[in-house]
């Protein structure tokens, strides 16, 4: 039987090219460590080596080269972030700036002279994580219960309003003409931001390196960063969770059917990326030494997802090259800073248009044929819509909810 | 002869979409270790039933027991962790998981790995991974030859009666104690048929109770214990496979009332 | 409770304001939304484009306080100017960046919106201005107010408020008396019947986003009347602001975001003068998320499938 003629099977994809495999093997083939080990001691160990090939005091300088690549690598982990809530489950949360910004607010406050704490490392690590898991369970779970197009508005809206707040949160708030606090009550400076924010508290001299410049020990901690971001991706991409998260992004009417709790599972990518971004957040503010309602500003979000969707969704490779390609070329294209949002927003729009996938993505954004119809006809809701449409017709509804693909044999043999 | 322990009771059920009633007061027992198919022309309602049996559909009346658990009102996925797993009648894989990762997804609901384990390779977790891997290994068990060599392709470079064949070992691998199989045996050629039927047997074998949907009537009136049919919304005729195929309304409900007089 | 009282009509009449350029702009999403069930995170700032081309206008035919032209016709023309614009631009949109992506992933499309957005929002802020651009209202306006009571006006805040009403007014007989509009109401119950009807869906999309930006650039035009400035970042807020309204009324139902503008208007205007003026924007938020979570479908729509 399993050597019948009549059996038509498909070639097994072993023995192909790698280039041939497709992006799903690319990023399997860049996220090993056989690659990821020796990609990391090299981007360590670049700056000083520029340090050694670069005058210090010239424009290109291996001060400017660092500086660029901590930014670099502080917009990659972001991207990692981006990716995962809306690479891998399909979120499109278009508030996630805001999320970095209350994480930089957050440090802030605990770390400067605006409320005059200043907290050690570890605890000001645990309040911006609680203040930023807060906010991400705040917004999360009631617009998480609601569909996709919905949930991009409320989080923009969110991100809106947490500008706002942050805008007017220098003076007591007033309601209904009560003042809530003393009239000297400034927890955010308002448009200027908090000044003066205590670096992380972490040894200034290494052994073998003497003194370390400040921007080169925050590309190391962004770096890091970094580092541990791409792990615990690839380990939740490669276990339960992973599978979990593209499963429902994939199908999530199946996912349900398997005994994936998709709520959970889609609380836990937003809530684990908004924490992500804010503990990027408090790292910036520890570098710049600032915290600003900027932070905050739609326009950043829409960088991280250019980077992403550049790079291609679900890709951590991508995000890190589409990080690259937005960092570096500014920096180094000064005089056009001020089309920045100009020229981004046109290769966005661009690169959906032509090819959404981007580089190495690996969700398929493209309109999709299976074996009887586009997989979006089939999830429950269209159902059930389509059911209050038709009205009807039995033939209709069996139709929508199952059989587009034509029986084999509809007649009985009698 | 004693009754089998019954595994499946619906009692009552109705569901009813605007105007229509796509289920109308369903009565059904599945006893555990059998093969009921449930037949019926087109828009009988008959995945409908699987749509409520899974919880993906609410409906407005009735109960559905699983070895005495009300299932009605529970979420898909509470109902996947009771016992029942399923099959769609248009595949549903995940395409751009591999087969090891869509067979590994029905494990889910039985494994315990978090994320934090995952991350810090917490001993419960790699022990859950290994026992979910070797879960793997036991669901291809019945699909050795033809899914063994495609283990690491990615689902949606399978084929057809690949992609079904891995569909249902994902279904093994939730470890249901009900099976629900939507149309096993569509699009299959004569060969493929009877392989199915093989596996379907192996299956209840193996102490698995299958509930199925199907078309092809040779296929039906070869493996099932019992059969019951359904037109619009309606059950109209249960029993045993000869009697079932004799009885005049079946017929009708499939050909007509003048296939039914002749 | 006298506080509450004498300033209440006020109130509600500055609500009425703001809520029919609510009205009108929720008005297009709902459009856009029912023919195409997506969510046009640009439509806002195509109304900031329609504002930006009114003042254009001024700017062309209003010199030192002086206009050239009789105040009327300047009106209608920057109108006229505006609307053509902005649906000009709408459907631009469309083909460009919207239709190659119809039959794709849903969020697709709504990523490509807000590069839209942000880009309408940069060739603004470069290429015009980036700072808030004035229009000499008082050059071809009567800056009289009217008077009812104590409840006070400018002309140019009637005007807002009449011209949306007969815009609505007009888009309803359109949409549900004529057949054209039963096309449209066809496309947007389902799209692939349509096209076995003989109903060409290209042109009914089209038709759609000229008619929704139409009714957005002549929200721009009005606001730019009533508050005589415009700046790059107003589609913004306002577009949220709108959708809102949309979600309130029932996002599809036309109708109701008509009521939905109006609503969120006169209860946006009653919190900010009762209860704070700066948390203002943060009400309109609070509505959004208490009719999501207690009645999604607003308050005309259908009931949304559970997806618990």
């Amino acid at each position: 039987m399993s050597t019948s003629p009549a059996v038509i099977e498909e070639e097994p994809t072993k023995g192909q090219r790698l280039w041939q495999a497709g992006p799903a093997a690319w990023n399997e083939a860049i996220t090993r460590p056989a690659v990821m080990i020796p990609f990391f001691a090299l981007a360590a160990v670049t700056p000083l080596a520029l340090q050694y090939l670069e005058d210090n005091s010239s424009w290109i300088g291996a001060q400017f080269w660092t500086t660029i690549l901590a930014n670099c690598a502080m917009y990659a982990c972001l991207a990692i972030s981006l990716n995962l809530v809306v690479g891998y489950a399909g979120l499109l949360n278009l508030g996630f700036i805001a999320f970095f910004g209350i994480g930089s607010y957050a440090y802030a406050l605990v770390a400067s002279d605006q409320l005059h704490q200043h907290y050690p490392l570890w605890a000001a690590l645990l309040v911006v994580v609680l203040v930023t898991l807060a906010f991400a369970l705040l917004v999360g779970v009631p617009a998480l219960r609601l569909r996709g197009d919905y949930l991009a508005i409320v989080t923009l809206g969110f991100g809106l309003i947490m500008r706002d707040l942050i805008l007017d949160l220098d003076r007591p708030p007033v309601l209904a003409g009560h003042q809530f606090g003393p009239s000297d009550l400034n927890l955010t400076g308002g448009t200027n931001g908090i000044h003066q924010v205590d670096p992380l508290k972490l040894p200034t001299s290494l052994p073998l390196l003497g003194n370390v410049a400040h921007f080169l020990m925050y590309y190391w901690i962004f770096l890091a960063l970094l580092a541990i971001f791409v792990f615990c991706m690839l380990r939740w991409r490669h276990t339960r969770t992973g599978r979990a998260w593209v499963a429902i992004r994939e199908d999530e009417l199946a996912a349900r059917a398997m005994g994936v709790n998709t709520f959970k599972y889609r609380l836990l990518a937003f809530t684990v990326s908004a924490v992500m971004a804010g503990i990027v957040g408090m790292i910036d503010a520890a570098f710049i030494f600032n915290a600003f309602p900027g932070n905050f500003d739609v326009q950043q979000t829409v960088m991280v997802f250019i980077m992403v969707i550049l790079g291609g969704l679900g890709s951590i490779p991508g995000a890190m090259l589409g990080a690259i390609a937005f960092t570096v070329p500014p920096f180094l294209l000064q005089q056009f800073v001020f089309i920045k949002y100009l020229i981004i927003s046109l290769v966005l729009i661009a690169v959906m248009v032509f090819r959404p996938e981007g580089l190495l993505g690996t969700v398929s954004i493209r309109p999709r044929r299976t074996m009887g119809g586009t997989l979006e006809l089939f999830s429950e809701e269209a159902a059930s819509e389509a059911s209050l449409r038709t009205g009807g017709n039995a033939a209709d509804l069996e139709s929508t909810t199952g059989a587009i693909v034509p029986e084999s044999d509809p007649e009985p043999s009698i | 002869m004693t009754e089998p322990e019954s595994i499946l009771q619906i009692r009552g059920l109705s569901c009813r979409f605007g105007g229509l009633m796509a289920v109308e007061k369903l009565d059904l027992e599945i006893g555990k270790g059998q093969i009921v198919s449930l037949v019926g022309p087109n828009g009988a309602g008959k995945t409908t039933v699987f749509n409520l049996v899974s919880g993906i559909l609410k409906p407005t009346a009735g109960s559905i027991e699983l070895l005495g658990r009300e299932l009605v009102g529970e979420p898909s996925h509470r109902i996947t962790r009771l016992g029942v797993a399923r099959t769609f009648q248009n595949i549903r894989v995940f395409p751009q998981l591999t087969v090891r990762e869509n067979i590994l997804l029905g494990t889910h609901h039985w494994t315990r790995s978090g994320m934090l384990g995952s991350v810090t390779f917490w001993p419960s977790a790699r022990r859950a991974e290994r026992a979910a891997g070797a879960e793997v290994e036991r669901a291809i068990e019945l699909f050795r030859e033809r899914l063994g060599p495609r283990l690491d392709d990615p689902a949606f470079s399978l084929s057809y009666a690949n992609r079904r064949r891995t569909e249902i070992a994902r279904a093994l691998a939730a470890r249901p104690k009900l099976l629900l199989l939507d149309e096993p045996a569509a699009g299959m050629n004569p060969y493929e048929r009877v392989e199915m039927a093989g596996l379907i047997r192996s299956m209840r074998d193996q102490g698995l109770t299958i509930f199925l949907i199907e078309h092809h009537m040779p296929l039906v009136m070869e493996i099932s214990d019992r059969v019951i049919v359904m037109d619009h919304g309606i059950k109209i005729a249960e029993g045993l496979p000869k009697e079932v195929h004799s009885n005049p309304k079946v017929v009708e409900a499939y050909l007509g009332r003048r296939a039914a007089r002749a | 409770m006298e506080y509450f009282l004498q300033n209440f009509p006020q109130q509600l009449v500055n609500g009425l304001e703001t809520g029919s350029l609510y009205a009108l702009i929720a008005l297009g999403y709902t459009l856009i939304y029912g023919i195409l069930e997506m969510l046009n995170f640009a439509h806002g700032d195509v109304f900031m484009v329609g504002g930006f081309l009114a003042a254009g206008v001024t700017a062309v035919l209003v010199h030192g306080g002086v206009s050239f032209v009789p105040g009327v016709f300047l009106v209608l023309l920057m109108m006229a100017f505006a609307m053509g614009g902005t649906g000009l631009l709408g459907v631009g949109i469309e083909r460009v960046a919207y239709r190659p992506l119809r039959n794709a992933n849903r969020l697709a499309p709504l990523i490509t919106a807000i590069g839209v957005s942000l880009f309408l929002e940069s060739l603004v802020q470069v290429f015009v201005s980036p700072a808030p651009v004035g229009l000499p209202t008082n050059a071809f306006i009567p800056q009289a107010a009217l008077r009812f009571g104590n409840v006070e006006t400018p002309l140019t805040g009637v005007l807002l408020f009449v011209v949306s009403v007969a815009l609505m007014v007009g888009l309803d007989l359109f949409v549900f008396r004529t057949r054209f509009g039963s096309a449209m109401r066809a496309t947007a119950q389902d799209r692939e019947a349509a096209t076995f009807m003989g109903i060409d869906v290209d042109r009914v999309i089209m038709v759609t986003f000229f008619a929704a930006s139409a009714l957005a650039g002549m929200g721009g035009v009005l606001y730019g009347l009533r508050f005589a400035t415009v700046n790059f970042f107003m589609g913004y807020l306002l577009g949220i602001k709108a959708f809102t309204a949309a979600v309130i009324g029932g996002i599809g139902n036309l109708r109701g975001a008509m009521l939905g503008g109006l609503l969120l208007g006169v209860l946006e205007s009653l919190a900010g003068g009762f209860i704070s003026t700066e948390f203002q924007d943060a009400f309109a938020f609070l509505a959004l998320i208490v009719v999501l979570l207690i009645r999604p479908q607003g308050l005309f729509g259908q009931p949304l499938g559970d997806r618990a």
